[in-house]
Formats: C-alpha cells, structure tokens, sequence
C-alpha cells in the first residue's frame, strides 16, 4: 500500500475527479429538466414539457459520451448540441403562459449549469475554465437569442453564473495548490517505498542471522565441546562445507531450497555422516533436512501422519518448516537428554501441522537465557516469517512438545 | 477497504489536507450568499428573528465545517458532516420561517444552495455514500418546506415541479462530491494496485542487491574474527585447550552480535539511513521492538516523518522513544533545532496523515526542539 497518488499524477487524477463531479451535478439538473418535463406534459398536458424532457434527455446521452470519451470532437458536438437545447427551452419557457419574468429563472438554469459542467477533453485547470467559459458564454447567448424570439425579457441566469463561479473557484484552487508542491515535499511516496526496503532488508537480516545461527555458531559450540584433542574429521568437513556456504553464495538470499549442511551437533556427537541431497523442484517436498539432522544426532525419529501434506506447501514454506523442525530435533538432541522424538504432521482447516514431541527433561521456556536464538530465530522467526506459529508446551521432568503450524500455500 | 467505505483523506491524506483552505473558502461563500439572498427577498421577510437566525446558522455550519477540516483537528469524521448538515437544514428550516406565507420565489431561497455548498466542500473528508444520503435527505426536508410555500408563489406550477426546482440545487451540488469522492478515491486505488504491481516486479532486483549487501555486512561481522578461527580449526591437527576457549568466547560474542541483530527493527534500519545520508546523530530507544508492529501505511508515515526531519538542516538530533503503554503504543520524536526548523503548520501536515493511518497525532514547536508524539494500538 503506499499512501496517495504521487506529485506526478496528482493533476491528472484530480483534473478527472473534479470534472467527474460536474457531470454527476450536470445529469443531475439534466435529469429533473427531464422530469419537471415529464411532469408538465402529463399533469398538464402541455407538449412543450416533451419537447423540454427529450432535449435534456438527449444533452444528457451526449454528456455521457463526453464522459466516457473526452475528445475535443465530441466536447464540441456537446457545446453546440447544449447551446441548441438552451435555445430552444428558452423560447419555450419565455412564453407568458409559464408567467417568467425573465430568463434569470430555475427551469432555465438546469441546462444553462448542464452546458457549464461539460468538463471537456485534457486536464489542467485552464483547459477546464476554458471549456467551462465556453459553455458559459454560449448559454448566456442561446438565452438571450432564444428570449428575443420569444418577445421574453433577458437576464443574466444567476444560478449558472453561480455554477460558474464555484467552477471557476474550485479550478484555481485545484491548481494553486498544486504549484506549492507539497505531495513532493512531504515525500510519502518514496518513505512507502523506503518502508518497503526497510522491511525487506529486515526479513533478510532475520533469514541470514538464522543462517548464521546454524551454521557457524553450531561449529563454535562443537568446537568448544570437543575440548582438546585431535580434529574430527566429520567436523573438519561440516567447517569446509560452511564455509563455502557461507562465502561462496548469496547464502542470505537462500530459501533454502538447497543442501543445508547443518547438523554440527549430530557430527560433533559422533554419529554417522549423512549424504544430504538437495530437494528437486520435481518433487514433493520433504522433512529431508530433519530427518537428516536427527540421524546425524543420533535421534531416532517415530513418525505419524502423511508427510505428502507438504506438498501443500509452496517450496520456500516447505523448507522453512523443514528447517525449523530440523532445529526442533537439534534442540532435542541437545538438550532433552534422550534419544528419541516423535514427529506428527497433519493437515486441517488449511494448515500444515508438525509437533515434534519429546520424553525428556524439559524446561521453562522463561528460564531460556535471552542469548539463546535458537527457538526464536531459528524455529518460531522462521515460522512466523511464513505466516504460521509456534506453539510450545514443555513440562520440567515430563517432556517437551513444540507444534508447529503453517497455512497451506506459499513461495 | 472498498471504495464505499473510503474517504480521499484516507486514500490520499495529502491531497484531504491540501482541501482544507477549500472549505473555508465555501463556508464564507454560503454565509455571504445567505446574507445576499435574504436582503434580495428581504420584502417577504415576516420574521426578521427567523431570518437572521437562518444567516447565523448557515454561519454556523461553515464554521464547523471549516474547523473541522483543519488539519490540526484531522481526521474529519462522518459525525462531523452530519452536524454541518444538520445546522444548514436548520437554516433552510429558518428561512423558511421567516417568510412563511410570503415567500413568492422559491429561486431567491438560500437553503437548498447553501446545503449543496458545504456538502460539496466536505466532499474530501466524507465517502461518496454519506455525501450522497446527506443530500437526499436534505432535500427531503427542504421537499417538505416546498410543500407549506406552494400556495404562495408566484409561477403556477403541480407541486412535483416546485420539489424537483426546489431540490435541484441541493441534489446537483451532493451528486457533485459524491461523486468527486468516489471518483478521487477510485484513482487513487487504481494508482495503489499500480504501484503496489510495480513494487513486486521490482521486488526481485531488490531483494537480490539487499540480500548481497546484508551477506557483505554479516560475513564482515564473521570475518573479522569467526572465519579464520573456523578456517584455522579446520586446517589443525589439533584442538587445543586455548581453541576450545576461544571457541567458546567467540560463539558468545556472536550470540550476543545476533541477538543484537534479532532486536533491531526497520526503525533502527531507517535510522541508520538518516545518519549516513544526513550526518545528524538518530538515537531510537525502543526496548521492546515495538517499531515491528506498525502496519506498512504507519511505517511509511513515520520513515517521511523521520526522513523529513533529517533533511535540510531542520533538524540537528533526532531522538525516537517507542514505548508501550498497553493496550497504546506511544511514539515520541524530539529534535533538536537545525539551522531552519520546521513549523508549526508544516508538522500539521505530518500529524494529519499520522491520523489519516489510525494514529492519535500531537505535535509541539518549541523555541529549542520539535515534538511529535504518535499512538496507536497495537493489533
């Protein structure tokens, strides 16, 4: 969303607003021309009300036209076809049965207002008072014209004069205002698209820290636990291999899609390496991270539901969700003190659902040092980048379940 | 949100604040055409209380009109536009009092024109719907008035035609800002979807030179110390006590760079933008990350704020305080005065698109700082 029309198309869009509005007003005086017409001719059974019915019905087709196409062509046809209908409902009008005095008079006033409020072809202020002038001018002619055939007395119509001040009024202003520049000076346009930025540079901010999280850190930790002693080999290659993730590749624009190479813990707790293969776009997505994270920790992993509901995700969903449940299993591996986890995953009222659930020692999720990312970054920024949630409920001595829920669809 | 419930001070705030002189200019319009009209059927006048209690009610409404569309007191709500109507019709019904029984031209009445008036001049701050209705029902008064005036005038004429002339000005002039309002708003939201199709096209090149300059700056955090203690390990024969130590500082360190990381938001981003291309010190206090739950219009009326502050020298230090207050968020913005400080009038114009976003907007110009303070509730 970004907030109002920018500088550049401020004239042109108020120019059509403004000028919509005079043709609402215009089919408006045109319409109860129609009706007082109406009116007459059956109440009365006067048929110059027909004639005054059709003429206005007939300059209020043609401003239809102008509204709908606003070439100079058709603002002319209207002009002189608007001019033609004064004309000739003035003649009607001035004759002394209708008991007018003058051709300042409301019936006149309805097509006189009409001819003004054509709009008219361009945009622009002066283009507008200009054709507005002209409808002005030829109105004021056609009645005086028509109250001279009619032996009636001329008078300026006060009510299209009126019109054509307020027009007049509300044009300059519209145009004034604009010289003052203030849709540029405040500058919402570029501040929506800075927000934009802003926004996107934090989403990548978050997807690389995680990134980091589980790659670097994770080594760091494993080499710190290891103590002195002889280089593992497996850590030796997860290092190499994160490494050249992390420089080799825009790994921050990654949706991971790809290999990821996580897993530390699991190669740090010595269990067997795992040949991780990168997901196809043919295929349906997996759990292929987790289950290869588990293995590598040595968790062994029950699981129930159809792991087909992913494919109601879209692969950048997917692979968030895998890889937060991935974290899920390191987070067990790590701190639940047990080899084994249960994963569920179901789908219901258009989510994707995974708990992952442990027996182990459990913990207060207060008591998690504020240093430790793993769960809000890794798991619950992952997830909530998708739309979806986490829920966590773990109970000290009893076990630990995290559930978390994703809406179908997605990158 | 649909265009039936969208006002243009809402769609396009600037454009509801630039109206506002517009409807000063009106209400001084209907107040002197009131007075001219009485005085040109001054003959008719019965009761000359009536008539200038009409004159001082049509004062009335531009007065409230004009008031109301200030930007100081925007947002213009609906109930605003049905007092304007109400103290019109109230004039009409005066007027129409005051020549009761001697009204001879319904041409030479005020209230139908001067209803119309002030309803198209709130035409920005109102949707096409409430225009319309209020000009309805207007003339369905003033229909109700014609009736007790048509024994009395002049032109004979079935009482059907002397409600159509009668309403005609009113009808015309609301048919008017209705539709203006629809039409402002229609392209205004036709700009939006536009622009919003463009934003995403765009959104690929961007977030590829965003994603590229976010990887430079967290592997230049890593690089400095991570990489090559990773890059030593991995070429070692051994770990020793000293690594495993190092490991462990370094893996706290980067916890806490992180972390860091975790709790800035795009506000901190945008401060960081204001200082680099401004060279003015930007301090954002915001403890709780509460920045992170403005929606995208309120983030973009904050960043012109902000960024506008910062710009030609009217600011020399910005200071942003986020604080919650449940169930409000308080948004505070002191400045400093730069060597040409904004006014008063030109906050104005900030506070009102703060409000046309859903935020509670006060501002405060002193002889040493600047003051803008932001609420909204958080969703």
């Amino acid at each position: 969303m970004t907030l109002g029309l920018p500088g550049h198309l401020a004239r042109d869009s108020l120019s059509r607003a403004l000028a919509h509005a005079g043709h609402c007003a215009a089919w408006v005086c045109l319409g109860i021309a129609v009706i007082i017409g109406v009116i007459g001719a059956t109440s009365s059974g006067d048929p110059a009300g027909w004639t005054g019915a059709v003429l206005s019905a007939v300059m209020a087709v043609l401003l239809l036209l102008v509204a709908r196409y606003p070439t100079v062509t058709l603002t002319l046809i209207y002009l002189v076809a608007g001019t033609g209908t004064v004309l000739a409902v003035t003649v009607l009008v001035m004759d002394p049965a209708y008991r007018f005095e003058t051709t300042n008079n409301v019936i006149l006033a309805l097509p006189r207002v009409a001819l003004i409020l054509v709009g008219g072809a361009g945009a622009g202020s002066v283009l507008a008072i200009t054709w507005a002038a002209l409808g002005y001018g030829l109105g004021e002619a056609a009645s005086f014209l028509g109250a001279a055939l009619a032996g009636g007395v001329w008078s300026p119509n006060i009510a299209a004069a009126m019109a054509f001040g307020i027009l007049v009024v509300v044009r300059t202003f519209d145009g004034v205002s604009r010289r003052s520049d203030s849709r540029r000076e405040t500058g919402l346009h570029r501040a929506s698209q800075q927000t934009r930025e802003l926004a996107i540079r934090h989403d990548y901010e978050l997807r690389a820290t995680a990134r980091l999280h589980d790659t670097a850190l994770s080594h760091l930790v494993a080499i710190a636990a290891a103590g002195s002693g002889p280089v593992d080999e497996r850590l030796r290659d997860g290092i190499r291999a994160d490494l050249g993730l992390i420089v080799g590749r825009d790994w921050a624009a990654d949706h991971g899609q790809g290999p990821d190479t996580d897993g530390a813990i699991g190669r740090a707790a010595g269990a067997a390496p795992t040949t991780i293969s990168p997901v196809s776009d043919d295929d349906a997505p997996t759990l292929e991270q987790a289950f290869s994270t588990a293995a590598n920790a040595g968790l062994d992993v029950r699981m129930t539901g159809d792991l087909a509901v992913l494919g109601l995700l879209g692969p950048a969903r997917a692979a968030a969700l895998d890889a937060a449940v991935a974290q899920c299993l390191i987070n067990v591996a790590r701190h639940a003190g047990v080899g084994e986890v249960e994963l569920a995953i179901g789908f219901g009222s258009g989510d994707v659902t995974v708990a992952v659930m442990d027996s182990g020692v459990g913990f207060d999720e207060r008591e998690v040092p504020e240093d430790r990312i793993g769960l809000r970054t890794s798991i619950r920024g992952r997830i909530e980048q998708e739309g979806g949630i986490v829920r966590l409920w773990s109970t000290k001595g009893v076990g630990t379940t995290v559930v978390l829920t994703v809406p179908e669809g997605g990158e | 949100m649909s265009r039936m419930r969208l006002t243009q001070q809402e769609a396009d705030p600037i454009g509801g604040i630039t109206a506002a002189p517009i409807v000063a200019i009106a209400a001084i319009f209907a107040f002197a055409v009131s007075i001219g009209l009485t005085v040109a059927h001054w003959h008719e006048v019965g009761s000359p209380l009536a008539a200038v209690l009409g004159i001082v009610l049509v004062g009335g409404a531009g007065l409230v009109a004009a008031t109301s569309a200030a930007p100081s007191h925007a947002p213009f709500t609906v109930d605003r536009l049905w007092l304007v109507v109400a103290l019109a019709v109230g004039a009409a019904i005066a007027e129409y009092v005051s020549t009761i029984g001697a009204n001879r031209y319904l041409y030479d009445d005020f209230g139908s024109i001067v209803i119309g008036m002030l309803i198209l001049a709130v035409a920005p701050y109102c949707t096409w719907v409430s225009l319309l209705l209020a000009g309805v029902l207007a003339a369905g008064v003033l229909s109700i008035l014609v009736v007790g005036s048509a024994a009395t005038t002049m032109t004979p004429a079935p009482i059907g035609t002397l409600i159509a002339v009668n309403s005609a000005a009113v009808l015309a002039l609301s048919a008017a800002a209705a539709g203006y309002s629809y039409a402002i708003v229609d392209e205004t939201l036709a700009w939006q979807r536009e622009a919003n199709r463009a934003a995403l096209q765009r959104d690929a090149e961007l977030r590829a030179g965003i994603a590229r300059s976010v990887q430079q700056s967290q592997v230049s955090v890593l690089g400095r110390e991570v990489l090559p203690f990773l890059a030593g390990v991995m070429t070692a024969d051994r770990i020793s006590v000293a690594d495993a130590d190092r490991a462990r500082e370094l893996a706290e360190a980067l916890r806490r760079a992180l972390k860091a990381g975790i709790e800035s938001t795009w506000l901190d981003d945008l401060a960081a933008t204001v200082r680099m291309s401004r060279g003015i010190p930007v301090v954002i206090h915001d403890p709780t990350g509460g920045a992170a739950d403005l929606a995208d219009d309120q983030r973009s009326a904050l960043t012109a704020l902000v960024s506008w502050l910062g710009e030609a020298s009217r600011s020399a230090a910005i200071r942003v305080d986020v604080a919650s207050e449940p169930p409000r968020r308080r948004i505070g913005i002191v400045t400093e005065h730069g060597a040409s400080p904004p006014s008063r009038r030109e906050l104005d114009r900030f506070a009102a698109v703060a409000r046309a976003v859903s935020m509670g907007a006060e501002v405060d110009v002193t002889s040493e700082n600047v003051s803008v303070e932001l609420t909204h509730v958080a969703d």
